[in-house]
């Protein structure tokens, strides 16, 4: 028995202390967001954060984390924003990360399985650095986790006007 | 509920037919009329007699199933074969598409249903999405709107020339009514003419021609609307193919042979003691392992891995000597020759009578289409033989024959699901995208459903690749610097097996191998021609195409070798590269400015449109390469551009690469990326906008890094540090025109092509900044320096 906070809520998964947590968030905690994409830490797909950094979950032992850890995965993020601003339950409720607000009105994701590890790096990026330039946000998916994050469809250029959109959204505090 | 034997009305060679009163609801529905007798020509399955009756787990004509329901809200369900792949086409530009031509809102179509082989109409793979202006779901659209104004003409009793259509509510003569009401209580069914093999890679036609909306009438077409299934995606409310769970499955990891030609010699001893739970499953070559749990399926099988012997086998020539075993130990008359339409005039008069003359080799290689994340799919195979198969596949129609074909049964009884998952770029277009036919032999073995995961080594290594190819091209040019004489001979190897590994690996029954008798382009080791004449003011051309087996194909054991597969873009990116790259250096050998010599050559006015927007957009100055004073020494970053232009899918294509070189490392960096697009009528600005920028990146990818690595037994790029791609740091300015050309009267196609654009424009631009040319792909540093040095 292993015990993890998972966006917010404590969690018991019955899963060996080596296995990766991304197995833990795939198959016992039922989460979609961090993907399979190389079981290496080579390209981000898996990525999650952990007490507000970002690492690569599928070179992670669950036996690594300890209990009093949070783990935000992209279903998270809403919750998260919602707690940084003192939002309501209500208001939680029906509320979007500035990060997956501006992924979507930047319609950036082609075939979108890289992205979820693209809006951890960007949360984590935002929450130090509220106004990033260009090469900031290129040295933070590139050059300041394990490995590059790595888009095959090449969505780049879309991820950085998102970052910059979601820069703006959160500065003027949502919305 | 009463059964009214109405007379059937034809409706432009479709049929409209009333088939009974309901209570409450109705709908007209959209069904599908097969002509011809090639319904299905998968192997071993004898198409009905019937027309109009297609197999089990299949849309039927007879039941509430079809292309298009209009319903009594007023509300619109469309169905495609095509499942998104990234290109958003189905969720944004389909919608769009058939709102214009019946004359509804976007948001009316409430409903996309897409990759379930028993709930969409017409196979295929998810390329080609625009159908060159003409996709089916266009033509049932048009259908369904004639239908509906006949409809809506005999309840009001005005003639059709007086009715006018907007927003789905008809109005003429003081009367009005809307589509909804047109279908309301009662049961509708258009039947619409049909042709093709369902479970062929290009899927069913729709055939006939119902008028169709002119251009000029477009509300829809044309605006930025947004993707729906981008949303589900950023708010993880999407259920992806890696999020397939079905009651009692066991999770699965393949055991692959040491080599691409060794076969098993011992299975090794499965340690119960590490993992208790865990089942070895073997047929002929073929290794898995299942078992409960993900991780503990991940250990049981490095560890069977390590435990088993394999033969060993040395086929492959290797990287170092690949070009060189291409042309001197490749049979190049294993088929007929091919020639483009471009063929004209003398070319050896030509050349025998230049003043100057290029004479090039260009040589492109292996590349892997590496989505990013590796191949699964969930596979259920039950007693009495029904196969339920859910994956990410391009192709999910095609993969039913292939299934069938393995199983030796027909494909009635297989029915693929298909969710959303990592691009493809065309791998999977052919029906099988690497782990289904592991996952219905696992299943098949232990009686459970199982989920077959490869891991990122096998991905790269067990998969197939791009054809690597080169070319040998002449350049004759008279005393002008004009071309009197271009000739190019491509040599490829087939270029598509879509041979399922794990049923080649099991001894299984599969489709015969690229020139082993199968029928159809896909079948065959022919060269085609993929890449259109563009320059059509030079006298003498001869384009011509050799093509030969796969790699190592014929020396494998297992009868593997280098499996190849289009890839975005496919034979085109092959042709077109040399062409593009050497038009640039006859432009330099001619002291003539890059583009104003395309253009010079060019009689299309399109083509020499994009011409000249991308040098408007880049900056461009126009004067001969190499550029003054071009220095190919010394670590002081030197900067070039180059061009290149291409017309594919009805829509023409140049860009303008400008890079920074640094002659000690071979670094290249591409510093500004411009682009100019012309479809014909765009579509969707920003999904178009979003294509082509994508596009772009991944060609500057293959530009600067790609080129699978294998020494004379596999594959050795096993992982992004063997196999590297682009990075967010590689991100150049990239600059993207759009020229919405409505006088063309269609719409072309946005996803290919971009990313064959930057490598003959990147290689032009190291020879603008150094003098220097690289005749070969990728430019990466090792490549580039070397060239420098000498």
């Amino acid at each position: 028995m292993v015990k993890i906070i998972v966006n917010g809520v404590q969690r018991e998964v019955q899963a060996p202390g080596d296995t990766p947590l991304l197995y833990v968030l795939r198959n016992d905690l039922q989460l979609s967001g961090p993907q399979f994409g190389c079981g290496l830490a080579q390209c981000g797909a898996c990525s999650v954060l952990i007490d507000g950094k970002e690492i690569r979950s599928c070179v992670t032992p669950i036996s690594t984390i300890t209990a009093n850890q949070e783990i935000t995965t992209l279903e998270g993020l809403p919750a998260r924003w919602a707690k940084q601003k003192g939002l309501s339950a209500a208001e939680a409720e029906d509320t979007l990360h500035p990060v997956q607000q501006a992924w979507i009105e930047e319609q950036t994701p082609l075939c979108g399985f890289c992205q979820s590890g693209m809006m951890i790096v960007a949360t984590e990026l935002l929450e130090s650095n509220p106004n990033p330039t260009t090469a900031q946000i290129k040295g933070a998916f590139t050059t300041s986790g394990p490995s590059p994050h790595l888009c095959r469809c090449g969505s780049y250029t879309a991820i950085i006007d998102a970052v910059k959109h979601a820069a703006v959204i959160m500065a003027k505090g949502g919305k | 509920m009463a059964i009214l034997n109405e007379e059937p009305v034809n409706v432009c060679t479709a049929t409209l037919s009333r088939r009974q009163f309901v209570k409450t609801g109705g709908a007209l529905v959209v069904g599908i009329a097969f002509v011809g007798p090639s319904l299905l020509k998968a192997q071993g399955f004898q198409a009905p007699k019937v027309t109009g009756a297609p197999f089990k787990n299949s849309l039927d004509p007879t039941q509430l199933s079809s292309w298009i329901e209009i319903h009594p809200d007023n509300t619109v369900l469309i169905r495609t074969g095509k499942s998104d792949f990234g290109q958003g086409s189905t969720f944004t530009a389909y919608r769009q598409i058939v709102a214009d031509e019946l004359s509804v809102s976007f948001e009316s179509i409430t409903t996309v249903v897409a990759g379930h082989t028993d709930q969409t109409p017409d196979g295929s793979g998810a390329f080609d999405f625009l159908g060159r202006g003409t996709p089916n779901i266009r033509k049932a659209a048009a259908y369904t709107y004639q239908a509906l104004l006949d409809l809506a003409s005999r309840r009001l009793n005005v003639p059709k020339d007086q009715l006018t259509a907007k927003d789905g509510v008809f109005s003429g003569g003081g009367k009005t009514i809307s589509y909804g009401d047109l279908v309301k209580d009662q049961q509708l069914k258009l039947t619409i003419p049909v042709s093709g093999d369902l479970t062929g890679i290009m899927g069913l036609t729709v055939e006939g021609d119902p008028p169709m909306k002119p251009v000029s009438a477009y509300t829809i077409i044309g605006k930025s609307h947004p993707n729906s299934v981008i949303t589900s995606k950023v708010t993880a409310k999407e259920t992806w193919a890696t999020d397939i769970r079905l009651p009692g499955m066991l999770h699965g990891r393949m055991v692959h042979p040491k080599t691409l030609g060794s076969t098993l010699v011992s299975v090794g001893q499965l340690d119960k003691s590490k993992s208790p739970n865990s089942q070895v499953v073997v047929k002929g070559n073929l290794v898995g392992v299942v078992a409960p749990t993900e991780w503990e399926a991940i250990q049981a099988s490095q560890q069977v891995a390590s435990a088993t012997k394999w033969t060993e086998w040395k086929g492959l020539p290797g990287n170092e000597k690949l070009y060189d075993s291409l042309r001197k130990e490749s049979d190049w008359n294993t088929a007929q020759v091919t020639k483009s339409d471009a063929n004209k005039g003398d070319v050896p008069a030509a050349l025998a009578s230049a003043h100057k003359k290029l004479s090039a080799t260009y040589h492109f290689p292996f590349m892997k289409h590496a989505p990013i994340g590796p191949t699964l799919a969930v596979a259920d195979v039950n007693p009495e033989g029904t196969v339920h198969i859910h994956t990410h596949n391009q192709n999910p129609q095609a993969l039913r024959g292939e299934i069938a074909t393995m199983l030796g049964t027909t494909p009635d009884r297989i029915i693929v699901h298909t969710h959303p998952g990592a691009g493809h770029y065309g791998r999977s277009n052919g029906g099988n995208s690497g782990a289904e036919d592991d996952a219905v032999i696992l299943s098949q073995a232990v009686g459970k459903p199982v989920r077959v995961q490869w891991m990122r080594a096998e991905d790269l290594q067990w998969s197939t690749q791009s054809p690597a190819a080169f070319a040998d091209v002449e350049f004759a040019l008279d005393e002008k610097g004009r071309v009197t004489g271009y000739q190019i001979d491509h040599y490829m190897p087939a270029f598509q097996d879509d041979r399922p590994i794990g049923a080649i690996l099991a001894g299984l029954p599969t489709m015969p191998a690229p020139g082993g008798g199968g029928s159809g382009f896909t079948s065959s080791t022919a060269n085609f021609w993929s890449d259109p004449w563009s320059y059509d003011l030079i006298p003498n051309v001869a384009e011509r195409g050799h093509g030969t087996f796969q790699v190592g194909q014929k020396a494998s054991p297992l009868a593997v070798g280098l499996r190849d597969h289009s890839m975005r873009t496919p034979g085109q990116y092959q042709q077109n590269y040399p062409r593009e790259l050497a038009f640039s250096e006859a432009a330099a050998l001619a002291g003539a400015d890059a583009i104003q010599f395309r253009i010079d050559h060019a009689k299309e006015e399109r083509l020499i449109n994009v011409l000249k927007q991308v040098r408007d957009a880049s900056g461009w100055d126009t004067r001969p390469s190499p550029r003054p004073h071009a220095v190919s020494t010394g670590s002081t970053p030197v900067r070039g551009r180059g061009v290149s232009a291409m017309f594919r899918s009805e829509t023409y294509w140049a860009c303008v690469c400008e890079i920074a070189v640094t002659p000690s490392t071979g670094a290249i960096a591409v510093e500004r990326y411009t682009i100019a697009v012309d479809p014909g009528i765009v579509v969707n600005p920003a999904q178009l906008k979003r294509q082509v920028e994508g596009g772009a990146m991944m060609g500057i990818s293959h530009a600067l890094y790609e080129e699978a690595m294998f020494d004379e037994s596999g594959i050795t790029s096993r992982d992004w540090n063997t196999y590297p791609i682009a990075k967010m740091t590689d991100t150049p300015e990239i600059k993207v025109v759009l020229i919405h050309n409505p006088k063309v009267g269609a719409y072309g196609g946005g996803s290919e092509a971009a990313n064959a654009l930057a490598a003959p424009a990147v290689a032009a631009a190291l020879q603008d900044a150094t003098g220097k040319v690289l005749r070969r792909l990728p430019l990466k540093r090792a490549y580039v320096q070397a060239l420098l040095k000498t």
